[in-house]
């Protein structure tokens, strides 16, 4: 019997998720600084505000970390992923316009 | 020497049934990547397995030649297409070429491979009738090994980091070349700062593809005034990372090109008065200024068929066009 061979023509398995280890979700947004990442698009800025409106209707936030990206089409400027990782508890984000 | 994962097999039909499952393809059927073809495509491109064609340092990804030659394998490319898929996948791998996005995107973005120079005749990339659809083996392969690249090696999975909400036949494949012989026009990748005699890709990343007929016009100006009209209909965003270098790419149909023929216009010449009015201020919604900052921005290709009095408009999504040089396969000498 003939056997052939296919090589794997990928760069890895599609879900890595194992990659990365996230952090435990707080148990509460007491207290917590909610970051709020807007990409710029449409009126996404706008739909993070109230999004953020109806959170601080069930938890005591503290005030908001806003980054709207300077560009579309690329991620955060490396000042803004600083500002993410050192001051805030959780971050909001979305895709799409 | 390959050395990506190998897998066996008992029949191509158990091969075929199996990449399937595993989402390697993109819903056709392939060509078995066996070590042997893959070394083949790698030993015509003088290429080492390992060597990296471009990364997605957003995705963790990079690819490797091993990996572009599998998925060209896959496509159905003959070995002495390679060489011009490596250039194509380094072009859409550039930071400029943001496969991240134009990959991810809503839009469903897709991928236009322009090939220019000699290779163009060596290999019957089609460039006059018909150049933008299927009957023509290097048109269809080398752009489907892109894609197959972007899928497999850059993770552009539909419903995974692939958000498209409809996406386009265009990502089967999109590949053509510039009717250099058309006219004395300078080929594009001349404009861009190569050689005559230096073979060439240009990756544009397109949002989308918009026809523009005009069966009245009888002179250049008359085509380049509906040109102008079509893109600031559709509208040309730009974006503050892209600056001032963005790109529209003008596919001019034979029908329209006589025009331009007769009245000696150069590529300079279109891309001058069409940079004019295509960024003049906008008057509506739909009269729109076109964010492209220079008249070089405007990348003019002659290429298609006789009869139709059309032309295309490859509006861009979030990327520069990227112009890569096709390397000369060593051992052919050339």
């Amino acid at each position: 019997m003939t056997t052939i061979i296919g090589l794997d023509p990928t760069s890895g398995p599609f879900d890595r998720t194992d990659d990365h280890v996230f952090p435990p979700r707080p148990a509460s947004l007491d207290g917590a600084v909610v970051a709020l990442v807007a990409n710029g698009l449409g009126e996404g800025e706008l739909f993070l505000d109230a999004l953020y409106d109806e959170m601080a209707k069930l938890s005591s936030l503290q005030a908001p970390l806003k980054v709207v990206k300077g560009s579309v089409s690329i991620p955060p400027d490396p000042q803004d992923w600083r500002r993410l990782t050192e001051e805030a508890t959780v971050a909001v984000t979305g895709f799409g316009g | 020497m390959t050395t990506a994962a190998r897998h066996a097999y008992e029949s191509h039909d158990a091969l075929l049934d199996d990449y399937f499952e595993r989402g390697w393809t993109d819903g056709l059927p392939i060509v078995a990547p066996t070590p042997e073809k893959v070394g083949a495509f790698l030993e015509h491109a003088g290429l080492a397995g390992h060597e990296v064609l471009g990364a997605v340092p957003t995705r963790e990804v990079t690819c490797t030649a091993e990996q572009a030659a599998a998925n060209a394998v896959m496509a159905g490319c003959r070995p002495e297409y390679f060489p011009v898929v490596a250039a194509a996948v380094r072009a859409h791998l550039h930071p400029k070429g943001n496969s991240h996005s134009t990959t991810g995107t809503l839009s469903g973005a897709a991928q236009a491979v322009i090939v220019n120079g000699p290779i163009r005749n060596e290999l019957e990339v089609a460039s006059q009738a018909g150049c933008f659809g299927p009957g023509f083996r290097a048109n269809a392969t080398i752009g489907r090994a892109l894609r197959l690249v972007i899928r497999n090696v850059c993770r552009a999975i539909p419903g995974f980091l692939d958000r498209a909400s409809f996406s386009t036949p265009a990502r089967y494949s999109f590949c053509f070349g510039e009717n250099e012989e058309a006219s004395d026009w300078v080929p594009l990748h001349v404009q861009r700062g190569l050689a005559p005699e230096q073979s060439a890709v240009t990756v544009h990343s397109l949002m989308k593809m918009v026809e523009a007929t005009d069966f009245i016009s009888r002179t250049a100006e008359g085509v380049c005034d509906t040109l102008a009209r079509e893109i600031r209909f559709n509208g040309i965003a730009g974006d503050s990372w892209l600056g001032e270098d963005g790109n529209v790419v003008i596919v001019i149909g034979h029908e329209h090109h006589r025009f331009f023929r007769a009245q000696g216009w150069s590529k300079v010449d279109v891309q001058q008065y069409l940079w004019s009015r295509i960024t003049a201020p906008a008057t509506s919604a739909t009269d729109r200024m076109a964010r492209i900052g220079r008249p070089e921005g405007i990348l003019v290709v002659a290429a298609g068929g006789a009869g139709m009095a059309a032309s295309w408009l490859l509006l861009p999504h979030l990327a520069l066009a990227i112009t890569e040089p096709v390397a000369s396969p060593p051992r052919l000498g050339k």
